[in-house]
């Protein structure tokens, strides 16, 4: 049996790294799920990936050590969001055509790049840590960074609440009301493209979709406020991520992806309980 | 600036032509809206309406031509605008209070919430449209009609001059429908200009000052009635089918076999 009191300072870290996530994704994930952008956040993310590997390709061979594979999936990240927010008005295009594309090329790409780098130079971190996560292995100075990232986010949204809430709301009627639609839009996918390069320490690549949406698409299915859903998306993805993360240390298996399918579980269960909840009420409405 | 305002005509289009992709809906279009008027376009879908509201309201960019709301261009607060309910999502977590407030977003401010004289005037709104009682609710809660007077306190919120409505009472029950021509009409009564789009002449309500019909890009025979030459240009249906229907506090209703099919 794990001896927790000998273990937790270890893991103290990666606890950390976990609730800044998962606030962060409560709340840029509500902007993510009302304005149903979840294909967009996902291939933000995979395009992320290119970025990944074309940074391992630069620092190894190009010989640009700047270029930390952080920095090339926000690079290829911010691209993506603004070829799609681009995109996303134009008639020609459809957009989620324009996703499934830079979805795959950003994959393909970073494949590419991961196979074209020198190893000799630099060990990269593991196809399974990039694409699953490895929060095990975040550390102090990645941990201040998602911090200060985080916190500047969160003020961001907190200043542009009332504009985001129209924009996805009622993108037509914010023009009318005096919203930059186009610069709030463009604001908007930078946020999620920035949370989503934070979020990949904790899940990785393929899963952020998973903290992005599950807890609010779980917390919306009781709340009517955009408030309440943010807050509450972000405290139920807190609790059920260490809960997380502690089975994943008590049975030695991946912490992303054990997070996940908690997380994963838990919304199985409130689909449940709402549909007892709405049941009972029809009963004692009709009695 | 009031003054400007009262001398200027509510609305003005000249010579407008507008579309999509520089392919032209309607060209050489010219309209007037008058101080307190309450003028309904109707027409059958894809007759340029929708376009026309758009262009009015600056999403889309006009091709050539003007369009002077009091003189100047659309500007928040001036200009309240009600969208058809289907382009809202119904699962959107918000409550009727929250949408009203949305209205007074045109006193700007980079904050998350809004002040207590703000909340004052969305209370005012809803309780000009009767829902005053629904301001906690979800909107996902609301029926047709209660969501549609939310869209409406929202527009009102910012006591506009002119209020602009799409499809205002379509897919709306028969009792839902008069209860929002009565609301409109009493907004109108109040001093604000109203203009409606509608495809369905059965949906024009009993307020209106002055009917326009619109097809293939033209606007014809703007007056307080609907005509013969209306009802040729703009839909199928022959003529002598039109029936005045005070029962159902419809101003008209087309009783020829196919469209009382449709209303079956």
């Amino acid at each position: 049996m794990t001896d927790w009191i000998a273990v937790l300072p270890i893991y103290q870290d990666m606890f950390l790294a976990a609730v800044i996530a998962c606030i962060l994704c409560g709340v840029v994930g509500t902007f993510v799920v009302v304005n149903r952008m979840v294909a967009v956040t996902g291939g933000i993310a995979h395009t992320m990936f290119g970025g990944v590997g074309f940074a391992y390709f630069a620092m190894s061979v190009l010989m640009v050590s700047w270029l930390t594979p952080m920095w090339g999936a926000l690079i290829f990240g911010l691209a993506a969001a603004l070829i799609l927010s681009l995109t996303s008005k134009m008639k020609r295009i459809r957009q989620d055509s324009m996703i499934g594309v830079l979805w795959a090329l950003g994959m393909a790409a970073g494949v590419i790049f991961m196979s074209m780098m020198d190893r000799s130079v630099i060990t990269p971190h593991s196809y399974e840590a990039i694409l699953f996560g490895d929060i095990l292995f975040v550390g102090s100075s990645t941990l201040i960074m998602m911090a200060i990232v985080s916190a500047a986010i969160l003020v961001i949204v907190a200043l542009l609440y009332r504009e985001f809430q129209i924009l996805t709301f009622d993108s037509a009627n914010a023009h009318l009301l005096g919203v930059n639609v186009p610069l709030m839009r463009t604001i908007l996918y930078v946020i999620i493209t920035v949370a989503c390069v934070m979020v990949t320490n904790v899940v990785g690549i393929i899963m952020i979709i998973a903290l992005m949406t599950i807890p609010v698409a779980m917390a919306n299915l009781f709340l009517k406020n955009l408030k309440d859903t943010m807050i509450y998306a972000s405290v139920l993805s807190t609790v059920f991520a260490v809960f997380g993360l502690f089975l994943s240390i008590a049975f030695d298996v991946p912490p992303g992806a054990t997070v996940v399918l908690v997380i994963g579980c838990a919304f199985v269960v409130a689909i449940l309980l709402k549909y007892v909840m709405d049941r009972s009420a029809v009963q004692s409405s009709g009695t | 600036m009031r003054e400007d305002m009262n001398n200027e005509l509510p609305l003005r289009i000249r010579g407008l032509s507008a579309g999509y992709d520089g392919n032209p809906v309607f060209e050489g279009l010219d309209l007037d809206l008058m101080h307190g008027d309450f003028l309904a376009i109707v027409g059958p879908n894809g007759g340029g309406k929708t376009t026309l509201f758009k262009t009015i309201l600056g999403l889309i960019p006009p091709i050539s031509g003007t369009v002077e709301i009091f003189g100047g261009s659309v500007s928040a607060g001036i200009v309240g605008y009600v969208p058809q309910s289907n382009s809202i999502d119904m699962k959107y977590p918000i409550s009727v209070e929250d949408v009203v407030l949305m209205g007074l977003r045109v006193k700007k401010g980079l904050r998350p919430y809004y002040n207590k004289n703000e909340r004052d005037a969305a209370h005012r709104s809803m309780e000009s449209v009767g829902i005053f009682d629904l301001k906690d609710r979800s909107i996902s809660e609301l029926s047709g009609g209660q969501f549609q007077r939310a869209m409406i306190a929202r527009a009102l919120a910012p006591s506009p001059k002119i209020l602009m409505l799409d499809e205002p009472t379509a897919s709306l029950d028969p009792g839902i429908k008069d209860c929002t021509h009565d609301i409109l009409r009493d907004i109108n009564r109040d001093g604000v200009t109203v203009m409606m789009i509608t495809h369905d002449i059965g949906n024009i309500p009993h307020g209106v000052k002055r009917i326009a019909c619109m097809n293939r890009g033209m606007i014809i025979n703007d007056s307080p009635e609907i005509t013969d030459e209306m009802i040729r240009f703009g839909f199928h249906c022959p003529p002598e089918f039109l029936r005045f229907n005070r029962k159902m506090d419809y101003k008209y209703r087309c009783a020829c076999p196919e469209c009382e099919e449709e209303s079956d």
